[in-house]
């Protein structure tokens, strides 16, 4: 027992560190870069990298993508109808009017003749 | 610059106000008539279709130098079967308005014997052109068109030849009925 005792003692001795141990410790310590602590776009983009949330991310995208770009396509196409239907009309709108203006001038033409031939 | 959100509704109620007012009676025409038009085009819609006109076709073409500087087109033209389906109280409405401040009519026809009428007058804003009107009317016909904004003589060139409208050479003599041109 006491022979284990005396190991012990002898192995738990107290012992000076040796000369200059706690100047390199801190030297060490100090030319050792501090770890550098994520920013949170790193964060964001590190949790998006994860396979699962990729694919999601990935299929959420392409998903906005074909609506935004049915209904871009809708939109264009409702343009194109009411602009081809307000050419139409707008086309309707100059017959009627050049129709109009004919017969003005041409029953200004019918009295200007028949006032010439009375004279 | 919040002064300029009333100022322009004013604008554009004066110039909606500058159009003819077409009495309620007309609504009911629509529905004796066999055929019917009736266009309204304000400027957006004629933005719109300016778009679509093409600088190849002949009429397109005309239509969009036109367009350029008018603000809206209004017509209605209605046919009817038989005579007496509208009352000359009806037209006269129209033609009360046409009497009013700032329109002129250049052309007044009246045929008692065909009982045909015709009236193309301008409208003018401050000296300027603000629009123009057609009246027609016939037995079995009446025809209403509306152009607001500034009719350039030189728009009116640009439809010489388009859409019915006869080209009109100012020197020629009157032609006699026979040798219309087309």
């Amino acid at each position: 027992m006491s022979r284990l005792e005396d190991e012990l003692r002898n192995a738990l001795r107290r012992e000076e560190p040796p000369e200059g141990f706690a100047a390199r410790v801190l030297a060490r310590a100090a030319a050792t870069p501090e770890p550098r602590r994520a920013g949170a776009w790193t964060r964001v983009t590190r949790w998006f990298r994860a396979p699962v949330f990729a694919r999601a991310a990935m299929a959420c995208a392409l998903c906005l993508a074909v609506v935004l770009g049915v209904h871009y396509e809708q939109r264009q196409q409702l343009e194109r109808v009411r602009g081809e239907a307000a050419k139409r009309q707008l086309l309707l709108a100059l017959r009627v009017t050049g129709s109009s203006l004919r017969a003005v001038h041409d029953k200004v033409h019918e009295l200007s003749a028949g006032y010439s031939d009375a004279q | 610059m919040k002064l300029l959100v009333p100022l322009a509704v004013l604008a554009a109620c004066a110039a909606q106000a500058q159009m003819l007012k077409i009495p309620p009676s007309f609504d009911k025409l629509a529905d004796k008539a066999e055929e019917v038009a009736d266009v309204t085009l304000d400027a957006n819609m004629l933005g719109m279709a300016s778009k679509f006109l093409s600088d190849k076709d002949p009429d397109d073409k005309a239509a969009k130098k036109v367009v350029g500087g008018i603000k809206g087109v209004f017509v209605r033209s209605y046919k009817f079967a038989h005579e007496g389906e509208y009352s000359d109280a009806d037209v006269e409405l129209l033609r009360v308005q046409l009497r009013g401040p700032g329109w002129s009519c250049i052309v007044n026809v009246r045929s008692k014997k065909n009982r045909e009428n015709a009236q193309v007058c301008f409208y003018t804003e401050n000296g300027k052109p603000a629009g123009m009107a057609i009246v027609a009317t016939e037995p079995k016909e009446l025809t209403i068109v509306t152009i607001a904004g500034a009719i350039d003589p030189e728009h009116l060139g640009a439809l010489e030849g388009q859409f019915g409208i006869p080209k009109i050479d100012l020197d020629s003599k009157p032609k006699k009925q026979d040798q219309k041109d087309d």
